[in-house]
């Protein structure tokens, strides 16, 4: 009777509370060993890199993740009985920073990885799990390309350590910094850098080309942003690109956010990584708070990126000890099938 | 290898004449094999056929690298997806319409929310999403019906109050009597892109979408 009852397969009932929530999953045996193998294999490369395990608490003050995934608006968050807004963990480089900030001010170079699961609120039907299981790497304190490179190439050692096929996968590059400068070059209002990324971020050139012409003065901050929807280049195509953009580039800050990104790829290229690079300046997806680098991971077999990660300079100031800072994180539910961990 | 999601329906000719012009046809006709995957004249591509709304869904999920429907699915499925291309045709209008003497057609017109009918709006409709979206956005409490066809009759039979539709010409509307009192979106056929596919067979797929590109 009750699986004739349309209302209790309705999604948007309370769940029954005989399956666990929406969005999360039990793992049992098998699927259990696979995680922790994988988990292993990650811990191990980031050890052998020097990064240190911290296991920051499950929930945090709901303001940690302030610039997380649309104002933390995506966190779940309740009031404990004194009146303190807390969230479950939405994201785990908020807390980290928030670590490094304050335990472990005025030491630098930090090199942390964590483990463990982050809770977002996601569209019910986007495939994206609520509760996903997450590994990562921050680096504070080093502010250089060379620092970049060494959180680009780890990152690729991650995948490799995981035994996905070579080849199997990419790494798409980008710089927000340049985006923020023709942002600022363009003058755009808050709502119009918001439908700016939007289209950037769908690689929608006829938005793009709409919102431009309509809303941005010509120039050639207008000329640069409708270059951002442009399909990415492999990194051997990358110089003429960034040539194009640098031609293009409005101000000081945007030619150096290039310099910047084409001196990562080469310290990046020096230490040969092992997964093919594209350089995509309209990578600008990513969490609210990152300056610089920005990078997505993909791999053959996964339908959407399988981690992610970027430079961000001024979260750590947030917490009271302002320190440049780069990392990233992978995406284990996404990644643990198509892994084959040694 | 890659896989595309063609649209079922009135865009599919002009889907598989664009795709033609692009050097992409499928080996077999839709309408006369049973098949349900056909692969492409020549190799490299495989094609499905599948309803206008379940395209997105696809091509997020990667099931299909690329796919045509129209800016009204991509939006009302919220699938996370590139667009790259505006295919042109397919053109229409999602309109907010509504019975041309009723109160939501007056209060609109002169720019009040309809509230003067002292409930939420009823609004029927195919696209929930978006007509909960543009009802946000002005701030007006709405009650959405989401029903899955003859979204006209919901107006005329006292279901709702107003409907929010696709129109082309906007015929069907006047025939009952209806009037467009917004238009809500412009809506045309759309190339769209799995976000991993695009970065993880770039080789294969740029040349494609540039061909589909320029063969206007």
């Amino acid at each position: 009777m009750d699986g004739l009852d349309a209302r209790s397969n309705n999604a948007h009932e309370a769940p029954a509370r005989t399956a666990p929530p929406q969005g999360t999953q039990d793992l049992l045996f098998e699927a259990a060993r696979r995680l922790r193998r994988c988990e292993a294999a990650l811990a191990r490369v980031f050890e052998e890199h020097g990064f240190a395990e911290v296991i920051p608490p499950s929930i945090e003050a709901a303001e940690v993740f302030a610039e997380t995934g649309g104002g933390g608006a995506d966190a779940l968050r309740a009031v404990d009985r004194h009146g303190h807004l807390l969230a479950l963990r939405a994201d785990f480089t908020a807390q980290v920073a928030r670590i490094a900030a304050t335990r472990l001010s005025g030491l630098s170079p930090l090199r942390l990885y964590y483990r463990g699961s982050v809770v977002r609120e996601s569209a019910a039907d986007s495939g994206v799990p609520r509760e996903r299981l997450q590994a990562g790497c921050e680096l504070v304190g080093e502010s250089e390309p060379a620092a970049d490179a060494e959180m680009l190439a780890l990152a690729a050692a991650s995948l490799a350590a995981l035994g996905l096929p070579a080849g199997a996968a990419r790494i798409a590059v980008g710089t927000v910094g340049y985006f923020s400068a023709l942002i600022a070059a363009a003058d755009a209002s808050p709502r119009l850098a918001r439908a700016l990324t939007d289209a950037i971020d769908r690689k929608d050139l006829p938005g793009l080309t709409l919102l431009c012409t309509r809303e941005v003065a010509p120039g050639k901050a207008r000329d640069a942003l409708l270059m951002l929807a442009q399909p990415p280049r492999p990194q051997a195509e990358a110089s003429a690109l960034l040539a194009r953009a640098q031609e293009l580039a409005p101000s000081a800050a945007a030619s150096a956010a290039l310099h910047r990104l084409a001196s990562t790829l080469q310290v990046a290229q020096a230490r040969s990584l092992g997964a093919e690079v594209e350089v995509d300046l309209g990578e600008v997806r990513g969490l609210g708070y990152y300056t610089g680098l920005v990078f997505n991971l993909y791999a053959s077999g996964a339908p959407r990126a399988v981690g992610g990660g970027g430079r961000y300079d001024t979260l750590l100031g947030r917490f009271g000890d302002p320190r440049p800072a780069v990392g990233f994180s992978l995406d284990l539910d996404v990644l643990v099938p198509l892994a084959r961990p040694a | 290898m890659i896989t595309v999601a063609l649209p079922k329906g009135r865009t599919l000719q002009p889907t598989l004449e664009r795709l033609a012009r692009a050097g992409l046809a499928p080996e077999e006709d839709f309408a006369s094999t049973r098949k349900l995957i056909v692969p492409a004249r020549g190799g490299g591509a495989r094609f499905v056929l599948l309803k206008d709304p379940d395209v997105p869904l696809y091509v997020e999920r990667g099931a299909a690298d690329l796919g045509v429907c129209g800016l009204d699915q991509v939006l009302e499925s919220g699938a996370d997806l590139l667009v790259p291309l505006d295919l042109g045709f397919g053109a229409c209008r999602l309109c907010l319409a509504a019975p041309h003497d009723s109160a939501v057609a007056r209060g609109f017109r002169s720019g009040e929310s309809g509230a003067e009918i002292g409930r939420s709006l009823r609004v029927a409709t195919k696209y929930p999403r978006l007509t909960a979206r543009a009802f946000a956005r002005r701030g007006v409490p709405v009650d959405v019906v989401r029903l899955s066809g003859s979204v006209e009759l919901a107006a005329v039979a006292d279901l709702a109050d107003a409907i929010v539709d696709l129109a082309e010409t906007g015929r069907t509307l006047a025939e009952n009597g209806l009037v467009v009192v917004e238009e809500l979106l412009q809506v045309s056929a759309r190339l769209v892109v799995n976000r991993a596919s695009y970065r993880l067979k770039l080789e294969e797929l740029l040349p494609v979408l540039d061909r589909i590109g320029g063969a206007t």
